[in-house]
């Protein structure tokens, strides 16, 4: 159900149907990592509320077991109709259309596909959440001959990919997505978060986007096609271009980043498919943050929650001793 | 860049230390960085050994160019493996001497590099690699 997912997040809907959806983040690119600035988890949470529903859930556990094990929950507890949508692409979808699709075509999965294959958004009825439960206790692999496809014909990228991510950023950065960088804009295709420090001979080339807290040092150079996200530091004279910096990552000085995926220490080019380790090199690592965790879902996402916040929905943590493997999120 | 293909004895190829272990690394330090300021001919400073660059490694390697940068020697870098060939871009140091994927490469006739430059000029369009690795002469 979740292929090489290690965690999931999952929602169900109180009405007017039962609603979920899952995520699959995939070290070392998780999906609860922001793109400009923005949440995806939060992007389709917006989408799942414009449908009506109330409350979802938010799960995470132990990949593929876990996630089959969970709807095949939701169908002893007599849900109708389930959304999934694993968290490994962001689409401008039009969730009403898919559901009226489901409805018309009376099929009892209907998965969602873009040009590239499936974008991890499906719709199940009972009897197929019943078959899913069945198949998952009886060991056997899942069967997709009664799935109908959904084409999609909008935006999507998938967010697992680095280049892909890479792309969503690009197309947020010149308006060509309907993603929008997660800051001020202080000149032409130029967004910055809270708290930015650039120094005054740092450059900064648009397209960019620079994410809240961070640290941009003398002779630096941020883009064209940039993003440098949170609470990153780009020490002196290190240049980003047409690449991702992830948050709480450091660079140090006189480095060139391009076409580049930069997570920590770990370094994705693009272009040559290839994999760097920065950390050993002493050219760049992850900058420790008190009391924060690098877990998709942490704790503080149970409270808001609960108070039912309809800001971004935050980071919450699943103990491993959780009797349920999902969390009920009020929208 | 002719004579490069067709004498190959005419260049020196020296691997680069790979030892795991400081002391037989400190030996293989000395013995390169010797056979370096000892050379008469162009040089080809061979990664192949290494699966990747340490942060000695890369002190080491701008040693080497800082021995070269006052003579006339020519050199050029193997780089062995693709996370090599990233991190002598992401430092910088490609810029300094032309980065080839293996040996056979480096002493190819220059038409061979051309090619692949266009290779990459390609890729480079398509908007996923500016590599500035390859070269001709």
């Amino acid at each position: 159900m979740v292929p090489g997912g290690d965690d999931f997040t999952g929602m169900r809907a109180a009405r007017p149907h039962g609603l979920a959806a899952f995520a699959s983040p995939r070290a070392p690119y998780s999906s609860r990592l922001p793109i400009l600035g923005n949440d995806v988890l939060q992007s389709w949470t917006e989408r799942v509320r414009k449908l009506g529903v109330q409350s979802l859930w938010l799960a995470s556990g132990a990949g593929v077991q876990a996630a089959t094990s969970a709807l095949a929950e939701f169908a002893r507890q007599g849900i109708e109709r389930l959304l999934v949508i694993e968290l490994k692409s962001y689409a401008e979808m039009d969730l009403a259309d898919l559901v009226r699709f489901h409805c018309e075509r009376r099929s009892p999965v209907t998965e969602a596909h873009d040009a590239g294959g499936q974008l991890g958004v499906r719709l199940l009825d009972r009897p197929a959440l019943r078959a899913s439960g069945e198949k998952h206790e009886s060991s056997c692999p899942p069967t997709d001959s009664v799935q109908t496809p959904y084409q999609f014909s909008g935006y999507s990228k998938r967010i697992l990919s680095a280049r892909e991510r890479q792309e969503l950023v690009a197309d947020g950065l010149t308006g060509a997505c309907a993603m929008r960088p997660l800051g001020t804009q202080i000149r032409e295709q130029v967004w910055i978060g809270e708290d930015v420090k650039v120094a005054t001979s740092a450059r900064i080339l648009g397209p960019t986007y620079i994410g809240a807290r961070t640290v941009i040092r003398a002779g630096a150079t941020i883009g064209p096609f940039a993003s440098v996200e949170r609470d990153c530091v780009v020490d002196c004279g290190t240049t980003v271009e047409r690449s991702t910096v992830l948050p709480d990552t450091y660079l140090a000085p006189g480095l060139l980043i391009r076409n580049g995926l930069v997570d920590g220490g770990h370094l994705e080019h693009l272009g040559w498919g290839a994999a760097a380790d920065l950390e050993s090199a002493g050219l760049g690592n992850r900058i420790p943050r008190r009391g924060s965790s690098r877990n998709p879902f942490s704790a503080a996402t149970t409270d808001a929650c609960s108070r039912g916040d309809n800001a971004l929905v935050p980071n919450f943590a699943l103990s491993s001793s959780a009797p349920q493997p999902w969390l009920q999120v009020q929208l | 860049m002719e004579d490069k293909a067709m004498n190959r004895a005419a260049w020196s190829i020296l691997p680069f230390p790979s030892a795991s272990n400081s002391a037989s690394r400190r030996a293989q330090r000395k013995d390169f960085l010797s056979a370096l300021r000892a050379s008469q001919s162009p040089v080809i400073l061979d990664f192949s050994p290494c699966r990747s660059l340490s942060f000695e490694d890369i002190d080491l390697l701008l040693e080497c160019m800082a021995h070269v940068a006052g003579r006339d020697t020519q050199v050029v870098f193997v780089s062995g493996s693709r996370a090599t060939r990233v991190l002598l871009e992401v430092t910088r140091i490609s810029s300094l001497a032309p980065v080839f994927n293996s040996i056979e490469e480096a002493l190819a006739p220059p038409e061979t590099g051309a090619v692949r430059d266009a290779e990459d000029r390609a890729q480079d369009r398509q908007g996923v690699s500016q590599s500035q690795t390859l070269w001709s002469a």
